[in-house]
């Protein structure tokens, strides 16, 4: 018995040296400490031995027990850093292999910059409206204070629905809205002053398709009526959308400019944000023009029943074709409405 | 608009700001600079030279070989081939290195074997005239080596200006309107213009020995002055010094007359006209209508006809000019012309306009005309014209008082205006009185009362653009600098803003298609190509027509999206065979008088190779559907599909492929063979997706309600049937959705296969996924065996059978 315990003990010993695995260690622990081992059918078989024996063998037994699981235990650890190191070594892993293409869709760059505005102003206390793109000659034009001899109503500069033989000048015809400022009547006409409105959307006018002209392009109108309100609280805004746009503050400057439906009228100047001394941008004069506004005119606050001698407003008309151009350095007003994936895909949602 | 800066230093002194600064205080106060040009620069390395020796070429006869000095101790050899050089002479010389107009650069060059090193130039190489006959003889006493612009006295430098910011201010189309800007906006004085002063009389309306004046559409002229003046034979070219003003401003010089007219334009901004007055028949000046279909020949030589609409000058038997727009030739002024009749006329701005549009014939007067002119200024035009006239050739004789028809009187404007709310308006710290002050530099009459100003506006204002207390704000502001504004935040009280349902709801949907379906949204045409209704199958009359459409043809306006996103679909489909686009916005169609109906929708439209069709779920039909039914579930809506009736399929949906929801409100189609024909797309796919978005908010659902998940495991297996293949998916999945009753908890379509020996069979393969669970107890075995039994019989009773 003494001795067939010694020999379990070499076997095992020398069968821990050799594993080389796991897989070789549990089959060595199982065989000889399982339920059915060596060791254990040993330990079982005690009883069979004269009782002067059983302390000593047993002693023996548990001491091979022990030895043998000891060596399992040390070699398990060994070999278990022996794996880990193997795989954190790296070897037959390239990182640098692509996974599988994952296609995503895209956002329109001028409907991406249009929900980033929206959720400028919506921030400022700004409703979002809207208004019909093909609209009616009085809110296009008459409402607007743009009187019905006024050049831009004629055919060469706007696209009608109305024919030409039943254009009565009334403000009855029907043409595609050539600004978003009808919105401003729409706006004022529903929810009265004070009032805080933007209202992005297509317009539309007759021009002969090239780099920097289309006839369908985006604006975006903003119109704040209350009282005392003032050219400073324009430029404030006004500001405010560029440093949002841009993503940046540009040093900006107020000067004259003429729209029918605003008195004074102004044009916005910001910095030329691509240069310091002058480039193609600019036309080397330092200063870009992005955005037309001023103070409603009181024509447009009566003629949408608000009273301007208690009110006073602004509105601005953000050129968004035109910003999202700048913005993204795109060179073509074309592409916006191509349709063309080459340009699209540019654009991740 | 070009402008002159020595034009303008006659009127005021700007002889401390350089051309850019002058630029800048326009641009801020007034109107855009689109740009600053420097007269002469393209002649400023030209230097004055003198021949010293000139001898003919020994190989070229027309040619001379000179010695030129022109500067200290410079001396080089020359070749000219003009006829008038000789030694002696002070010529405008271009040195090797030098630059001349066109880009033109001097090099050493051999000429007939003889080196030549620069060149003696005539008046038009330096674009100073058309005068090519020989070189610049300069006066002897020219000092060698000078810059010709400089001894010539012509630099200068012209602003451009934006028109269309000038368009609401007839003051600002000739150059003194900007000297009185600028002294205004300097606080300077602004020198009167020298006038003439000529004796004026009613025209009777008949002729009483002398010419007379008869304005028969008042409504058309306002005012209109003839003046006769004897010129004594006196034509020829203007002087120098008004020809390099024109020329500077764009006008190329003509004669005496014509350049006299045009200074008097480009200075006053009020067009003139000159006749013949031998040429012009009888006594009698008609300001009237045209007959429809008369004609005239205009000073450009073509036959113009006219309509009813359009106003004449006329005289005893038809037309010399068009009123406003442009000179007739049979009364044009030439070199035998004695007499002149003058025309100073105030002409109504649309008239003018429309015809000058209807006849492509926009002219520097009728651009001016379209304005609305100061009345006032008609008349002080015919007295600058005469003292102008003068100058240039004193024997001219004014014949007799001006004849006048009309009235000049301008349109007296009166303003109260509050100064303390302009100041508020603009956000400006001004005082009273500094408003006061900007006012009256602009030329207003103020009168004060505390804050309260009485304002009247000059003639030169009042024509159109001052009318309203508000003008005026823009007046103080734009005077005082609004560059000096300061930006101040609205202060308001807070308020939530109203929810706006529509739109987190498209911007859910469009998250969702860009995300999870990798659709790309775009934007497209509200119009379409007239051939769309044939295409559609559709009445043109169901669509909205543009009557001006951009380009021929395409004036329908789009109904729904998915045209112009097919068309877009069609653009990309040979470089990107699979793909899919959408957009969200507004269609129309016609409904009576007034505004078309508006309706919102969304449209994806999803397109592939037909050789890639899938069929079963992975279609591309499968792929629109569920597209359509995950955006039904993100807005919340439950609505079940029902194959497209025949009324509710869109001209471009397929009969037999189609699917529509919520009553037609959504639809899911595949595009009908006509259109992918049309398109030149027949190895393609397409299929749309087109909700009514109106309809699909009005449906949106209450908020989710939570269902606590079953505390008992699920049972899932696989099920693979064969049935009849005419027998729709749907009457399956209702079938086999009753027969699994309450424990079956999903029921998922992962393979539809119609081939082999099945399909011989008049069957298809129709496989699941099935998942059995419930809320009270853990399902066994027995259960899954019973569920396959039932499935097996139902399978039966169709006319199939449980495969596996």
């Amino acid at each position: 018995m003494r001795e067939r315990l010694e020999e379990l003990r070499g076997e095992g010993l020398a069968a821990v040296e050799v594993a080389s695995t796991e897989d070789d260690l549990r089959e060595v622990e199982v065989g000889l400490l399982g339920r059915k081992g060596g060791i254990t059918a040993a330990l079982k078989a005690l009883g069979k031995l004269p009782p002067e024996e059983r302390p000593l063998i047993g002693q023996l037994a548990n001491e091979v027990k022990v030895a043998i699981q000891g060596a399992i235990d040390v070699k398990r650890s060994t070999l278990g850093q022996a794996a880990l190191s193997a795989e954190l070594s790296g070897e037959g892993f390239d990182a640098t292999l692509p996974g599988p293409a994952l296609p995503g869709g895209g956002q329109h760059p001028i409907q991406a910059i249009t929900r980033e505005l929206e959720d400028l102003f919506l921030s400022m206390g700004f409703r979002i409206a809207d208004g019909p793109e093909v609209e009616l000659e009085e809110n296009n034009f008459d409402a607007l204070n743009i009187p019905t001899d006024h050049p831009a109503r004629e055919s060469h500069d706007t696209i009608w629905i109305t024919p030409e033989s039943q254009r009565q000048g009334d403000g009855r015809g029907v043409v595609l809205r050539t600004h978003t400022s009808p919105v401003q009547v729409r706006a004022l006409r529903e929810y009265g002053a004070p009032l805080r409105v933007v209202a992005p959307g297509r317009v539309f006018r007759q021009e002969a398709l090239d780099a920097t002209h289309e006839h369908t392009f985006h604006q975006m109108e903003g119109l704040v009526v209350d009282k005392g309100v003032g050219v400073g609280h324009m430029l404030h805004a006004m500001n405010t959308l560029i440093e949002g746009v841009m993503g940046r503050k540009l040093e900006t400057r107020l000067r004259p400019g003429f729209f029918p439906f605003v008195e004074p009228g102004f044009e916005l100047d910001a910095r030329c944000p691509f240069c310091q001394d002058g480039c193609s941008v600019c036309k080397g004069s330092r200063w870009i023009e992005l955005m037309p506004g001023g103070l409603v005119h009181p024509h447009v606050l009566e003629s949408a029943g608000v009273d301007s001698s208690e009110y006073s407003g602004y509105a601005f008309g953000l050129g968004l074709s035109r910003i999202v151009m700048l913005r993204y350095g795109i060179d073509d007003i074309r592409w916006f409405m191509s349709g063309s994936l080459d340009f699209l895909r540019q654009f991740p949602a | 608009m070009l402008i002159s800066l020595n034009w303008l230093s006659d009127y005021v002194d700007l002889s401390d700001f350089s051309a850019e600064q002058v630029g800048e205080l326009l641009s801020l106060h007034t109107a855009e600079v689109e740009g600053i040009e420097e007269v002469g620069a393209a002649i400023a390395d030209v230097v004055i030279g003198e021949v010293l020796e000139c001898d003919k070429h020994p190989d070229a006869d027309k040619l001379s070989v000179t010695r030129v000095a022109y500067g200290s101790n410079e001396e080089v050899n020359v070749v000219c081939g003009a006829p008038n050089v000789r030694a002696g002479l002070k010529v405008a010389f271009a040195p090797v290195g030098s630059k001349l107009p066109g880009n033109l650069k001097i090099k050493k060059a051999k000429l007939r074997g003889v080196v030549s090193c620069g060149m003696i130039c005539s008046e038009r190489e330096l674009e100073m005239s058309d005068e090519h006959g020989g070189i610049l003889e300069l006066p002897e006493d020219a000092p060698v080596g000078m810059p010709l612009v400089e001894y010539l006295d012509l630099q200068d430098f012209v602003i451009e200006l934006d028109n269309k910011s000038l368009t609401h201010r007839p003051d600002l189309w000739g150059h003194y309107g900007f000297a009185r800007e600028l002294a205004a906006i300097l606080g300077r004085e602004l020198r009167p213009m020298e006038l003439a002063e000529v004796a004026q009389e009613v025209a009777p309306s008949e002729p009483d020995g002398r010419f007379t004046i008869r304005i028969e559409d008042a409504n058309s002229c306002r005012f209109y002055a003839g003046l006769e003046v004897s010129l004594d034979g006196a034509g020829g070219p203007s002087p120098k010094w008004m020809q390099r003003r024109l020329r500077a401003v764009g006008q190329r010089p003509i004669d005496l007359l014509v350049d006299l007219t045009n200074y008097l334009l480009l200075e006053t901004g009020q067009p003139t006209h000159v006749f013949d007055r031998t040429k012009v028949r009888g006594d009698l000046i008609r300001v009237r209508r045209a007959e429809e279909g008369e004609r005239l020949k205009t000073l450009d030589d073509q036959e113009r006809e006219l309509t009813n609409e359009d106003l004449l000058i006329a005289d005893a038997e038809g037309g010399v000019a068009l009123a406003g727009v442009m000179g007739g030739a049979n009364s044009e002024v030439g070199d035998g012309t004695s007499t002149i009749l003058l025309e100073a006329a105030h002409f109504a701005p649309t008239r003018v306009r429309r015809t000058a549009h209807r006849l492509s014939l926009r002219t520097e007067a009728s651009s001016r005309f379209e304005k609305t002119l100061d009345p006032v200024g008609t008349w002080q035009a015919v007295e600058r014209f005469v003292a102008l006239l003068r100058q240039l050739r004193p024997e001219a004789r004014v014949l007799g008082p001006a004849r006048v028809a009309g009235s000049s009187a301008p349109d007296a404007v009166q303003l109260e205006l509050d100064a303390v709310r302009t100041v508020e308006l603009l956000g400006l710290p001004l005082s009273t009185d500094e408003v006061s002050s900007i006012l009256r530099r602009l030329g207003f009459t103020v009168v004060a009362k505390g804050d309260q100003l009485t304002v009247d506006v000059p003639s030169w204002r009042s024509s159109k653009d001052v009318r309203k207390p508000i003008d005026l704000v823009e007046e103080v502001g734009r005077l005082a600098g609004y560059h000096r504004i300061d930006a101040q935040p609205l202060v308001a009280p807070i308020e939530a803003i109203p929810a706006d349902p529509m739109r987190s709801l498209t911007r859910r949907l469009g998250q969702r298609l860009m995300g999870a379906h990798q659709a790309f949204e775009s934007q497209g045409y509200t119009f379409l190509q007239r051939d769309w209704a044939t295409w559609l199958d559709q009445r043109r009359e169901s669509f909205v027509l543009v009557d001006n459409p951009v380009q021929d043809g395409v004036d329908l306006v789009r109904q729904d999206w998915v045209p112009s996103l097919l068309d877009q679909a069609a653009g990309n489909w040979r470089a990107v065979p699979t793909g899919s686009l959408f957009e969200i916005g507004k269609g129309y169609t016609p409904q009576g008088p007034g505004l078309p109906a508006q309706q919102r929708w969304l449209c994806v439209v999803l397109w592939q190779r037909i050789e890639d069709e899938h069929h079963g779920p992975g279609s591309s039909f499968g792929r629109a559907r569920a597209v359509a039914e995950d955006l039904l579930r993100v807005a919340g809506v439950r609505w079940a599909a029902v194959p497209a009736a025949a009324e509710q399929l869109p001209g471009g949906g397929h009969p037999a492929q189609s699917l529509t929801y919520g009553n037609g409100a959504m639809l899911v189609s595949t595009v009908h063979p006509r259109v992918r024909a049309a398109l030149d797309l027949t190895d393609a796919k397409l299929t749309v997706v087109r909700v009514d978005l109106e309809a699909l908010l009005e449906a949106q659902g209450r908020s989710v309600s939570f269902q606590p998940p079953s505390k008992f495991p699920a049972i899932k297996c696989d099920i693979a049937l064969a049935l009849p293949a005419n027998l729709s998916f749907a009457e399956i999945e209702v079938a086999l959705r009753k027969a699994g009753g309450k424990s079956l908890v999903e029921l998922e379509l992962f393979d539809v296969y119609e081939e082999g020996s099945l399909a011989a069979q008049g069957q298809r393969s129709i496989a699941f996924h099935a998942t059995l669970q419930a809320g009270d107890r853990t399902l066994t075995d027995k259960d899954e065996q019973r569920f396959l039994k039932k499935i097996s019989e139902v399978a039966e009773r169709l006319g199939g059978s449980l495969r596996s």
